[in-house]
């Protein structure tokens, strides 16, 4: 009880007596000016720990963004001319999840003598979407070189990731090109009757059976849409580009009776890597000296707002084959035709 | 309360103590006051230097130099050096070559394109330096190459000469 008694007593005494009180108020005071500045400079500390971080997140992604691009090269070659030029050309498929832009390509030269050369050029709208394929097509200066010497010719592509696409090494021998093989008054495509194929077309325009099709000679397509494919090379003697129009078709004139000729038609489409014709239409680059697979199948010229529809033979028999192309030979409009070749449709 | 006032204001005891007690307040409020300007200037020193570390570690993370090509001429002694900065940052500046460790501080950055003189090479942008190794690199022999920037980053690529 008289313990209770003290604590009241003692209690009613601190609050009666205003000694001690200001010290309270300073020390509050004190403890606030403290935590405003600590929390000030670990607030501060805070935000400059999740900038590094988002930049660390950042540089990561770009990390994987350039360890995810994928590139595949195709069909390439070198070509030395007469003017200290080298033609660069190769088929660049983007088979990675992100587009990819290439800024530089680079060429190194070097033969037995030894001389080595080397030079670069810049790329312009050279971006390439996912699933795409670029066509490179450069003509370098490599001071020196002719095309009547061997070289061990290497290129390479920059990505603005940083990435480097090596191109094929190849050596390239001096140019053994018969005149003749050409048919300089027929025309400078050549085209390799060894390699003529017919491909059967299947849902979602598929070319059937992968790779290597069917002796183009004789066809069997049972009514349904079918594909020829020829191997054409550019032996231009001024050995410019030809680029081939949606114009060029490979038709034949079927002799069913006598005084009712009818006509077979296929123009000309693209190919992807796996086999599938392509709706629309880019021109075919033939490059000098670079034999290129050339297909057709169209039903009609494709352009825009007519896309690719497949075309049978509709008749059998045998018949003559007309290869009727149309296109650009450097600057210049070129046109040739190839008739050197019949099929017999069987059905 | 007029002469009690007036005994307060005659009493020289009474005089001393809250004279006494201002000088205390006021040493006690001037000290305080010096404590809090330290306290504000540490910590302002502190985010400063704290900051700028951390200034310099986020530009340094987002540095990346890539080497298109590494060419050395045997018969003139010269290592060329074209890089490109593929990183996400600007001004990146190369102070030092280190060929096979021995260092070289003389770097000339020039524009790839045109060859016009660089200080610094921005994002996607290529450009390159020639130096003469000291001693000269024996024909047919594989070096390493790395370079500095201006940020303390360091890059390395091998080259055969």
């Amino acid at each position: 009880m008289s313990a209770l008694f003290r604590l009241r007593k003692t209690r009613r005494r601190l609050i009666s007596d205003s000694k001690g009180f200001s010290s309270i108020v300073g020390a509050v005071f004190a403890a606030l000016v403290m935590i405003s500045l600590i929390s000030t400079v670990f607030v501060w500390s805070l935000s400059q720990n999740t900038l590094y971080n988002n930049t660390v997140t950042q540089t990561r992604q770009a990390d994987l963004d350039r360890s995810n691009e994928k590139i595949v090269v195709l069909n390439t070659t070198y070509t030395p001319y007469n003017n200290s030029k080298v033609n660069v050309y190769a088929q660049i498929q983007n088979i990675g999840s992100s587009s990819v832009q290439f800024i530089t390509v680079w060429l190194y030269m070097s033969n037995s003598t030894p001389w080595t050369n080397y030079n670069f050029s810049s790329l312009v709208n050279a971006s390439v979407q996912s699933g795409s394929t670029f066509t490179l097509n450069v003509n370098l200066t490599a001071t020196g070189v002719n095309p009547n010497s061997t070289y061990s010719i290497s290129s390479w592509l920059i990505t603005t990731r940083g990435n480097t696409v090596a191109l094929q090494q190849t050596i390239v021998s001096p140019n053994n090109i018969i005149i003749s093989q050409t048919t300089q008054g027929i025309g400078a495509l050549m085209m390799d009757f060894q390699n003529f194929t017919y491909y059967n077309v299947t849902g979602g325009n598929q070319l059937t059976p992968l790779p290597n099709g069917g002796q183009g000679y004789v066809v069997s397509s049972g009514g349904g849409n079918i594909v020829f494919r020829v191997i054409l090379t550019d032996l231009d003697q001024e050995q410019r580009i030809i680029n081939l129009s949606s114009s060029s078709v490979f038709f034949s004139i079927f002799p069913t009776t006598p005084q009712q000729v009818r006509g077979s038609y296929w123009y000309v489409v693209n190919v992807n890597g796996s086999g599938v014709i392509s709706s629309t239409y880019t021109p075919v680059i033939l490059p000098y000296n670079v034999p290129v697979a050339v297909y057709f199948a169209s039903d009609h010229a494709i352009v825009s707002g007519q896309p690719f529809a497949g075309s049978p033979p509709r008749f059998t028999g045998t018949a003559p084959v007309n290869l009727a192309l149309i296109g650009q030979l450097g600057s210049n409009s070129f046109g040739q035709n190839i008739p050197f070749v019949s099929i017999l449709i069987l059905n | 309360m007029q002469p009690r006032f007036l005994k307060l204001l005659k009493s020289r005891r009474a005089v001393s103590a809250v004279i006494s007690n201002m000088i205390l307040v006021a040493a006690v409020i001037a000290v305080g006051f010096a404590m809090l300007a330290w306290a504000q200037s540490q910590s302002s020193n502190y985010t400063n230097q704290y900051g700028r570390a951390i200034s310099s570690d986020i530009n340094q993370l987002q540095e990346r130099i890539v080497f298109e090509y590494i060419s050395y001429n045997n018969s003139k002694n010269n290592l060329t050096v074209y890089l490109m900065n593929s990183g996400t940052i600007g001004s990146v500046s190369i102070t030092t070559a280190y060929v096979n460790n021995t260092p070289n501080s003389t770097i000339a950055l020039r524009l790839l394109s045109s060859g016009a003189s660089i200080n610094s090479l921005n994002a996607t942008m290529e450009g390159y330096f020639s130096i003469i190794p000291y001693p000269s690199l024996a024909p047919g022999t594989n070096y390493s190459i790395k370079v500095i920037t201006g940020r303390g980053s360091s890059f390395v690529s091998t080259f055969s000469t």
